[in-house]
């Protein structure tokens, strides 16, 4: 059944006569993460309002008990206020003759490497762990039977990005990852509130550095540019007036802490009112602003439906969200439930992004968990998308940003290490330190001295003034960080826990032989209506019939059946390199 | 201009001709108008490359060339100013940073342009915006493609493939084009289908095929293309490409941006950043700025020694730019904050090295900030007109805007 043109910005609820399989795959595919023939059909069986209750009222749902994240304990409380930087860690330990938790040497050779090698440590082991919680997360979004939940939290993740790289504490990430999941789908003020007191978003845009007398800008320009209204909807004299309102924000570890002292209880003069604001207040004035609620609206609009949002439409959600005091699922409902949601333009649009293309990829092949091998990590890196750590505090751009010449390649390749794991040439990322680690280990283990083992090969002509200016400056006598480097990365791997390497359990076979297909045609459909969520190209799915009739040297399906497998990985592999699969 | 290399005449004009025949061969098979091929001609034969380097987050240009003559400079800064007995000096009034040999190498060389105030009215202070104005070349506005597609469609009407390189995870709005398709890669190694040798022909029908679908797809299918026909080209470029120059410790993709040169890739503009808001430095700016610092020039100043090595130097050019600088006067935390005018750089053999535009007064601020002395269209301008030989630069930045003289 194909829907009309008079579908668009439509928001009167879909009745259940243009309920079918296809719109309830289409529901699935953008508040979940999609899933199998059966997941679909648990789905179409039921009436719309009652397919988006069992998505959104997820509470309801029977979910198991989904494992919480297992620390691998590397941290201790002398890592709490951990330094900026290394020069600034071995500068404390020069004037106080310690630093995180290690004493200086007081004689012998390198007298501060000890504090250095514990400086590195750090910082690899809280990014080998925040891998870890990025995986975890990964595995919860494969297995949930609450995928709206999870890619909500992906969603909020995405908007109030944080990260770790900067946050440099596993912990904090964790803590707001738990935020995105409890309130991800409630109160839009709360969740604001909370976030702006979250102690990783306090660390990521400076908030302990903003003090009464010296405001710092970051915090207050990021919260109303990114996080509520956008650009164009106050002045720098308004962000100059809420920084001074968040002063004295600040964490003590892991708890959201007002320093008083630090905080400038002045008048101050914000988007039209005046008052002794402090942080909530500002929050509050913003959300009372109507272009908020129209900003959010269309934010989580684009998210789940498409692109282009006229602003007719942006200001009908906006009213959604303003007149239900920013609960949000009204809106999730509204929009889940909408004509235009099932539109035309709004269905097969979505380029998936990365995190999107691996968990759909895993529960489309019916996969209870995230496999381990390839590296979640890795894989998603390589089309642009590390969770955890996106590349600005604007998150990701999302859509047509994805896709360049070098991902769309990229995405082909991952999903053949999906299908057919490279366990001949799998190394586990989070134990490869990289050439230069590598080179100074095996240089230490055949009894060069520090110096010799960490001395840069030159690579130039020869001249000294040609070699690298960085390269010259590395070379230290207090303490070597290449050694230090190593030192760290050893004691990290050592102590974090290590990723199972389990690639993924499933059979193609199984899958296609409950429909009892009899020809290679009828095999491929089945597959394309499995993986795809927009027609194929007829000269496509042909070559694609034309590949299985020789890989299996028959068309009969009867005669392939206990050779099928690895035949039938491979025209998946080639189903998902197709620009089409890239749609959801 | 002196140089501490030689250059092979000889073989500098083999690889012109290799290039301008590869261009043409790209070229023909699609009609174009006379003047599109006077056009393409003219660009061809002037064989010129430019290669655009983004420092992303706002780097501060004050502390990058220090005006160490200037006392307001410490009044302003008395913990983050650097000592004049610090730096490079390169004259009375200004120094580079100590890490930075390799512009203090260009600099005396006189291959390095460095352009004061740079900025424009009513200027942003916000990364994003900020750096969409100086990608559209549109302050203050919107437009749909990047300044450096309009200057390809203008000089290529025909919309060669790989005309545009673009070294990143994603593709910038700066090469954003509408008759060209930029290639955009980040590992060369990573550009390669794993793939069975029996999948190889179905692969290529799927990947390839040209069915309408919707907007989405098609412009999925587009790319798709592009990157079948770049795949192996691309990958062999970079595997074969040797050189014993050292790149520094921060590779920002010039050393990838050699190999396509040297293997005679037809891409006349090139484009690379270092991403991630990297010179965004509120907060204990000291350290992190001068490792920045010291990788950004050696790493620009290694891929032009590279370029002389293999006799390419008069035909390239790197600019390197940021969407602002940086306030005059420190912040608490030690570091700075987003400010409005900063220093560029135009480095190259052809470049006719020196100081360029005003260096804005220190005291006379507006709320703190540096008044702009030199609109960024013009470098634009120069770039398109003394650089690339395009004369069109209105239908490039809406409006003409007067060059600065910088090529010699």
């Amino acid at each position: 059944m194909t829907s009309k043109d008079d579908w668009v910005n439509d928001l009167d609820p879909i009745q259940p006569a243009d309920w079918d399989r296809a719109r309830a795959k289409h529901l699935l595919n953008r508040a979940g993460f999609g899933g199998t023939p059966e997941d679909i059909d648990r789905l179409a069986t039921l009436t719309p309002v009652e397919a988006v209750r069992r998505i959104i009222d997820y509470e309801k749902v029977e979910n198991g008990d989904l494992p919480a994240f297992e620390h691998s304990g590397v941290y201790d409380p002398t890592l709490k206020v951990f330094p900026p930087s290394r020069p600034a860690t071995t500068r404390k330990a020069e004037t106080t003759g310690e630093a995180i938790g290690v004493r200086v040497k007081p004689g012998g050779s390198r007298r501060m490497q000890p504090v250095v090698d514990r400086f590195f440590f750090w910082l690899r082991a809280t990014a080998l762990e925040t891998r870890r919680i990025a995986a975890w997360w990964a595995d919860r979004m494969v297995s949930t039977d609450r995928p709206l939940q999870e890619k909500m939290a992906l969603f909020w993740h995405g908007h109030f990005a944080t990260g770790a790289d900067k946050v440099r504490d596993y912990r904090k990430m964790l803590v707001q990852l738990e935020l995105f999941h409890q309130k991800g789908t409630g109160n839009f003020r709360e969740l604001l509130i909370a976030v702006a007191q979250d102690p990783a978003m306090l660390v990521f845009l400076d908030a302990g550095q903003n003090v009464k007398g010296a405001p710092n800008e970051n915090f207050g320009r990021e919260v109303m540019e990114l996080f509520t209204m956008g650009v164009g909807n106050y002045s720098e004299h308004d962000i100059r007036e809420a920084a001074r309102a968040f002063t004295g924000w600040t964490n003590d570890d892991l708890r959201f802490k007002l320093d008083e002292a630090k905080h400038d209880t002045g008048e101050k003069e914000f988007l039209g009112r005046r008052g002794n604001f402090d942080g909530v207040d500002i929050l509050n004035i913003i959300l009372d602003q109507k272009v908020t609620a129209n900003f959010m609206a269309g934010k989580i609009y684009r998210y789940f439906a498409r692109d282009d949002l006229s602003p007719v439409l942006q200001e009908r959600l906006g009213a959604v969200l303003r007149e239900n005091d920013y609960e949000l699922r009204p809106l999730l409902r509204t929009i889940f439930l909408s004509r235009d949601f099932y539109s035309e333009p709004s269905v097969g649009t979505r380029i998936k992004g990365p995190v999107d293309l691996i968990v759909s990829l895993c529960r489309e092949l019916g996969l209870k968990r995230l496999p381990g091998v390839p590296d979640f990590n890795s894989s998603c890196g390589e089309l642009g998308q590390v969770l955890l750590n996106p590349p600005t505090v604007a998150g990701w751009a999302q859509g047509r940003s994805w896709i360049t010449p070098g991902m769309l390649l990229a995405r082909g390749n991952l999903a053949r290490q999906m299908l057919l794991p490279d366990m001949i040439n799998f190394v586990d990322p989070n134990l490869d330190p990289g050439p230069q680690i590598r080179e100074v280990n095996n240089r230490i283990l055949r009894g060069m001295s520090v110096t010799a083992a960490t001395s840069e090969e030159n690579p130039g002509t020869g001249m000294a003034e040609d070699r690298a200016m960085a390269n010259v400056l590395a070379d230290k006598e207090d303490f070597n960080t290449r050694y230090g480097s190593l030192n760290g990365w050893r004691e990290a791997v050592r102590r974090v826990k290590p990723t199972l390497r389990v690639p993924a359990q499933f059979s193609l076979s199984a899958l296609v032989l409950s429909a009892q297909p009899k020809t290679t045609t009828e095999v491929v459909n089945i597959m394309l209506g499995r993986f795809l969520s927009v027609p194929l190209a007829e000269k496509s799915r042909l070559a694609l019939v034309d590949f299985l009739n020789n890989e299996l040297g028959t068309s009969d399906v009867q005669q392939a059946m206990t050779y099928m497998e690895d035949p039938l990985r491979l025209l998946v592999h080639l189903i998902m390199s197709t620009p089409e699969y890239q749609l959801a | 201009m002196t140089s501490h290399y030689g250059c092979d005449v000889a073989r500098r004009e083999v690889l012109r001709l290799g290039l301008y025949a590869g261009g043409l061969a790209a070229a023909l098979g699609v009609p174009m108008s006379l003047s599109g091929i006077a056009r393409a001609a003219e660009a061809a034969a002037s064989g010129r490359i430019l290669v655009v380097v983004e420092l992303s987050g706002a780097n501060d240009g004050l502390n990058t060339v220090v005006p160490y003559g200037d006392d307001a400079y410490y009044r302003a800064r008395p913990r983050l100013g650097i000592r004049a007995d610090k730096l490079r000096k390169i004259d009375d009034t200004f120094g580079f940073q100590s890490g930075m040999a390799g512009f203090e190498r260009l600099y005396k060389d006189g291959w390095l342009a460095i352009v004061h105030g740079v900025g424009y009215d009513q200027p942003s202070f916000s990364h994003f915006s900020s750096m969409a104005y100086w990608h559209t070349g549109a302050p203050n506005s919107g437009a749909a493609y990047g300044w450096l597609g309009r200057l390809a469609d203008g000089m290529d009407p025909a919309g060669t493939a790989d005309y545009l390189v673009n070294i990143d995870s994603h593709q910038s709005l700066a090469v954003r084009a509408r008759s060209h398709v930029p290639l955009v890669f980040d590992d060369p190694d990573k550009f390669l289908r794993t793939a069975a040798f029996e999948e190889e022909s179905a692969l290529r029908a799927v990947v390839t095929s040209r069915e309408v679908g919707n907007p989405t797809q098609r412009f999925l299918l587009e790319v798709a293309n592009s990157a079948e026909n770049a795949e192996p080209r691309l990958r062999q470029a970079c595997a074969e490409y040797r050189t014993p120059v050292d790149y520094g410790l921060v590779h920002f993709g010039l050393d990838k941006v050699a190999a396509l040169i040297a293997a005679g890739f037809p891409t006349r503009i090139y484009y690379v950043a270092f991403r991630n808001n990297a010179f965004d430095t509120h907060v204990q700016q000291s350290d992190v700025h001068a490792r920045l610092l010291t990788y950004t020039s050696d790493h620009i100043a290694a891929f032009l020694h590279d370029m002389d090595r293999i006799g390419r130097a008069d035909d390239v050019c790197v600019m390197a730019f940021s969407e602002f600088g940086r306030r005059v006067a420190e912040n608490a935390n030690l570091g700075t904050d987003h400010g409005t005018a900063s220093t560029l750089f135009i480095a190259g053999k052809r470049v006719r090295g020196g100081h360029y535009g005003k260096m804005p007064s220190l005291v006379d601020l507006d709320d703190g900030n540096m008044r702009y002395t030199t609109d960024f269209r013009r470098v634009y301008a120069t770039l398109i007109r003394e650089w690339m030989n395009h004369s069109d630069v209105g239908a490039v930045l809406g409006r003409d805007f007067e060059p600065l003289g910088v090529f010699g």
